[in-house]
This record gives C-alpha cells, structure tokens and sequence, in this order.
C-alpha cells in the first residue's frame, strides 16, 4: 500500500499540481485547504506524511496542525512550507522539515520520497 | 476508505475524463474523489464554488464534468455555480447533489443545472451520471 501523503495548501491550483505530481509518483494523496479539515483527516485517517502550508485561512493555521500531530502522537512525519517570513526556521525543527515556497515540485517529490524511503522502503 | 468497489467492469470504454469534484465537507469530498479516480477518472478538488472557478479558469486543466454540492459557504452556492459554468464554460455538464429535499427538487427543475443527486449517494450513482452526461454531449 503506497503512503498516504495529506496535502494542506489553500491554493487551490498550487494543491492541485502538487497534490497531481505526487499521485503520479504512486503516492496515496488527501487534499485539504484548511487547518480544520487537516484536522479532521488526520484524526479520521491513517496519514504517513503531512505537508503543510504554515499560512492557512482560519483559526487553525499549519503550526496548529504540526502540532496537532506531535500532541497527538501520530507516527505522521511532517513537512511545513511557506513562501512568507518565518520567526525562525530553527523554532520550526521541532515540528518537521521545512520548504520554502516557491519550490520546485521535483523538490517536494525529493524530499518526501527520501523521507519516507518510498518506493525503495521495506515491504512489511 | 471507498464505500463499496467501483464498478470496473466498464472501464475500458471510459476514456480519460476530467472531473471536478466541489464539496466543503473534506471527508465526504475524498470518499467520493477517491472512488471517481479508482474508476480511472482525472479528479480536482474544490471546497467551494471560488475554488472552482479559479480551477476552470485555470489554463493548465481542462475539466469535463462539474460533481457540486448545492449548499457550500461563501458567496456562490452549487446553483450559482452552475448558473456560472453555463455562461462561461458551456461545454463543461453539472451534476448537483443536495443533502436537502427541498434543494434537490429545486435543482432537479434546472435543465441548466443538469441531472440532480439527492444526499447520500451510492458512488456508483455519480460514476452512472457521468458517463451519461458525457455520451449525452457526445451526441449533440
């Protein structure tokens, strides 16, 4: 079973291309565009790795969701981005890796290919 | 996570069709986009009708079939987003659903709005829709 990959973003064309490239690098994808629905997923779903837009529409933005994870005790893996200034990327280690926006897609793919050593992981 | 399996039986006569699937609820939204690309379709996702449009207005995808529901938040519900597609992207078909009565016998009388799904659905009830609104447009 490919890992699911939830994708947080509420660009709904930048989701979408993301979201597109990772399905054709075998990946399971869940799409949401906000903090809340993240959350809902997450707590609904089993999810492998999130990435996480920092900037998010709502109460809830991507630092609330990373956190979520880590308070939670999800074995989720976490990658945050964000095209915006961010306090300290070193503040940010604890919660996951971090992107900067704009990226390349192939990037994104990258990373979280090496991340979660797919499609070269262990069969269990 | 689908909630039943798709029926793949006619598969191979579907060509790639793209689907935009429109709907504010997430978990109601990836059951029924997962189970549109289990049966090979090409599947977006919308929360709401401006998502929707700023993915068909998007030159980078071409979008064959509109699944929305008819109460979203924001300032376009399913109705106006359909009223929206017949004015600006008249080849693309609507398919509505309504978790309410009185919505799903209002959108039912809207030829424009096209073929109405009442709330809760059989996935395959929207795979079936599809593939008629298609070979309906097809035809003409």
């Amino acid at each position: 079973m490919p890992p699911a990959i939830l994708v947080v973003e509420d660009d709904v064309m930048t989701r979408a291309l993301v979201s597109d490239e990772l399905r054709a690098h075998g990946f399971k994808v869940l799409e949401a565009s906000s903090g809340a629905d993240a959350i809902t997923v997450l707590d609904s779903l089993r999810v492998d790795l999130l990435f996480v837009d920092i900037y998010l529409p709502g109460a809830r933005n991507g630092l609330d969701v990373a956190r979520h994870v880590q308070a939670c005790g999800m074995p989720t893996r976490v990658i945050l981005t964000s095209g915006r200034e961010v306090a300290s990327v070193a503040d940010l280690e604890d919660l996951g890796l971090f992107i900067r926006k704009p990226y390349l897609i192939s990037r994104v793919i990258d990373l979280i290919s090496h991340n979660l050593n797919w499609p070269n992981a262990p069969k269990t | 996570m689908s909630p039943a399996s798709p029926n793949l039986t006619l598969q191979s006569d579907i060509p790639l069709q793209t689907v935009l699937v429109v709907e504010d609820d997430v978990l109601v939204r990836l059951v029924i986009a997962d189970y549109l690309r289990e049966c090979g379709y090409r599947v977006y996702e919308a929360v709401n009708a401006d998502e929707a449009v700023a993915v068909l207005q998007s030159p980078e995808v071409s979008v064959d079939v509109v699944f929305s529901d008819v109460r979203m938040p924001g300032d376009m519900d399913g109705f106006g987003l359909a009223h929206w597609i017949r004015a600006h992207k008249p080849g693309v078909q609507v398919v509505l659903t309504s978790g309410v009565q009185r919505s799903a016998e209002i959108a039912a009388t809207l030829c424009e709005a096209g073929p109405m799904l009442e709330k809760p659905y059989p996935p395959q009830d929207v795979v079936d829709r599809i593939r008629e609104l298609v070979a309906k447009a097809r035809r003409s």
